[in-house]
């Protein structure tokens, strides 16, 4: 059928054809129906990745079962259009979970490998590549391929973090770890600059917690004042209740016809938020739901951002360049003006290779309200990228030209060739893969 | 309890098989696709704890479905009731189709499940079997005139086992469905609202042990279907006419 799609970031809307196959000879049959495709499992992705005017789009929504799974060997295989709330109401049970999760618990599994997410303590557990042990891939092509770190390597590589673009993720084997807790302690505590924040982030990172800052760019005397939140694990000897019982993100494409964010807005509600936060208590108790998916009930954040949407820019900072990076946006934030409606700091480990957002480094989170006066300082923002190799993140940030892409990302020719060699044809698009020219 | 689920790998089989063993029933799941099957049967296993068996049955070939029976006796013996939430439409079904395609699907709608249904029968005293028949059975239409047929007839048959099988405890419930939200319906462009698969497995699964009955769903249907039969045919005949001339 034919219907619109959107972007999460709302910048980009099309029409597509959709196809949503139930059974494994449809997927054969609906890609060999299409010259160009791409595969789609929720659309949640801030960028556009999972769909293109011109691709076939194939929506796996209807593969999302668990096809075996050994709690001996602590391993699972699922369908790749599982969602990863169904994916942990299933693997708590067994104590057992994988700790790179991104914030949002309906989003597919096979969308979390496309982008090779991570959760908020990838400084301790990488992304989600960590837990990967096996894929099953389809290609129009190429046909049924099992892809790990013995069998089609280089196409496994390429796979994991590769955009969808090498074809149809159908099934996926995870290495599973023990997970025995129910609740967190949450830790708060002030900071008073960017410098406070990037120290503290570094000391607490050394614990097995999620560590992560919130903090403001209004008040340039204080730059970076915020808070830092520090998640420890509760254990207790009870079984982890469901998480969420249904799908009830019917609304996830409405949003607000215009925007609610500007500077001043912007500046009351960080004001506010910051002076509640000086009010609650130093330690608090928080739900499993609530630390792992902080975006659960906050759904409103993004559609104040109104039709025309937002940009997130995730920058990965190596940390010999940070502070002079930060000093820098600093500098553009007191020129420029930005309206920036969330700055927040994490840590990362990993290698980055080929188009992976991963590394050793801090990772840096800025929201924006999309307008023109913002445009003009990200552009700024992508200097400095180039500048101090700095890598963006190309599944948040949907505005990423090729130029900043190719300069960035050091492995980027790499990529296409290999996928040319896979894929002569280069079958599998999207928005992303024409913006980027892979 | 043990279940047949016939037509279980997609859309309202797939539904009802985890319906059925979320309240810890076992089950036989069959379809035409064995790797579909397969992945359902490791899904419910591993989320219900359930015992699940497969058997791979193409019901659009009669002599197939006799012959895979006959062999697999024993699992008729062993099921407490059986389920058809199958149907087969063709893009192609018109008057003009050809022979082997009518054959084909009116034994995938109508005979193959007559079959199964008077094998469950000739064998027990007590039980259940569901058959789903379609609104599209109720008038003859410009579209899908051999489907149309073969539900009608599903609902013809479904009255004789019902008349049949009074004394028996044998509980046989026929389902008139309206549009689904199933792969069947997705991308078509229809006019009234589709019906939640999730909530008609639901409703069969707590129907299951009342007397034999049929029901509407969406219930609503029952309303239509009941307008258009007070309505004389040479009425839809001209209206028929009217419409198509307007297209």
């Amino acid at each position: 059928m034919y219907t619109y799609l959107k972007s999460f970031d709302r910048s980009y809307t099309t029409e597509v054809m959709l196809k949503r196959p139930d059974k494994y000879r449809e997927i054969e049959k609906f890609s060999k129906e299409s010259s160009k495709l791409i595969t789609m499992g929720s659309n949640y992705s801030y960028a556009p990745i999972a769909f293109d005017k011109k691709s076939t789009v194939i929506d796996l929504s209807h593969f999302n079962r668990i096809l075996s799974f050994d709690e001996k060997n602590k391993e699972i295989t699922v369908e790749a259009g599982i969602k990863i709330f169904d994916f942990l109401n299933f693997t708590l049970d067994y104590n057992l979970w994988i700790p790179q999760l991104p914030g949002y618990p309906y989003i597919s599994l096979g969308g979390a490998i496309a982008t090779n997410a991570h959760g908020k303590s990838c400084g301790v557990d990488g992304t989600i590549r960590k837990s990967i042990k096996k894929i099953v891939l389809y290609h129009k092509i190429n046909g049924w391929l099992n892809l790990s770190n013995e069998e089609n390597k280089e196409i496994f590589d390429l796979t994991v973090g590769g955009l969808g673009l090498t074809g149809t993720i159908v099934s996926i084997t995870f290495d599973l770890i023990e997970f025995n807790y129910t609740d967190f302690l949450t830790v708060k505590k002030k900071i008073y600059s960017i410098a406070d924040s990037i120290n503290n982030l570094k000391e607490n990172n050394k614990n097995k917690a999620f560590v992560y800052s919130w903090n403001t760019t209004h008040d340039i005397e204080n730059f970076g004042k915020g808070y830092m939140f520090i998640n420890i694990p509760k254990k207790k000897n009870v079984k982890i209740p469901k998480i969420l019982k249904k799908n009830n993100n019917n609304s996830s494409n409405f949003s607000f016809p215009f925007c609610f964010w500007n500077r001043l807005t912007i500046n009351i509600f960080n004001e506010l938020y910051y002076k509640l936060l000086d009010f609650k208590k130093e330690e608090t108790e928080e739900s499993f739901l609530k630390v792992v998916f902080p975006f659960i009930g906050k759904e409103n954040y993004f559609r104040f951002f109104g039709t025309k949407g937002f940009v997130e820019s995730q920058l990965l900072v190596p940390d010999l360049v940070l502070n002079i990076f930060l000093d820098e946006i600093k500098y553009l934030c007191k020129i420029y003006e930005p309206s920036i409606a969330l700055f927040s700091f994490k840590t990362m480990s990993g290698e980055q290779k080929l188009l992976r957002f991963e590394g050793k480094g801090t990772c840096v989170t800025f929201d924006f309200v999309r307008n023109k006066k913002n445009l003009i300082f990200l552009e700024k923002v992508d200097q400095l990228c180039i500048k101090y190799n700095i890598l963006p993140s190309l599944s948040k940030d949907s505005r990423i030209n090729q130029n900043t892409f190719n300069k960035c990302y050091k492995e980027s020719e790499i990529f296409r060739e290999k996928l040319t060699n896979f894929d002569k044809n280069r079958i599998y698009q999207s928005e992303i893969s024409h913006r980027l020219k892979i | 309890m043990n279940y047949l689920i016939v037509g279980a790998s997609s859309g309202l089989g797939r539904e009802l098989s985890c319906i059925f063993a979320k309240n810890k029933n076992n089950l036989i799941i069959c379809s035409r696709n064995e790797d579909d099957l397969n992945a359902l049967k490791s899904d419910i296993e591993n989320r219900y704890k359930v015992k699940v068996k497969v058997l791979v049955l193409d019901l659009t070939s009669q002599e197939e479905v006799e012959k895979k029976l006959t062999a697999n006796n024993e699992l008729l013996a062993e099921i407490d009731g059986v389920l058809f939430p199958v149907g087969m439409m063709l893009e192609k079904d018109t008057t003009n189709l050809d022979v082997k395609k009518i054959h084909e699907l009116i034994s995938a709608n109508f005979s193959s499940i007559a079959f199964i249904a008077s094998k469950f029968i000739s064998q027990k005293n007590e039980g259940i079997i569901t058959m789903f028949g379609s609104v599209s059975g109720y008038f003859g239409r410009n579209l899908n005139p051999y489907y149309s047929a073969s539900k009608r007839s599903l609902e013809s048959y479904f009255e004789s086992i019902a008349f049949e099988n009074k004394k028996k405890k044998i509980k046989i419930q026929f389902y008139i469905l309206g549009y689904l939200d199933t792969n069947l319906s997705f991308g078509k462009n229809l006019k009234l609202p589709k019906g939640s698969i999730k909530k008609l497995s639901e409703e069969v699964y707590k129907n299951k042990d009342k007397k034999s009955k049929k029901f509407f769903y969406p219930v609503w249907w029952s309303v239509i279907i009941f307008l258009l039969k007070i309505i004389p045919f040479s009425f839809l005949l001209i209206f028929n006419h009217i419409k198509k001339k307007n297209d």
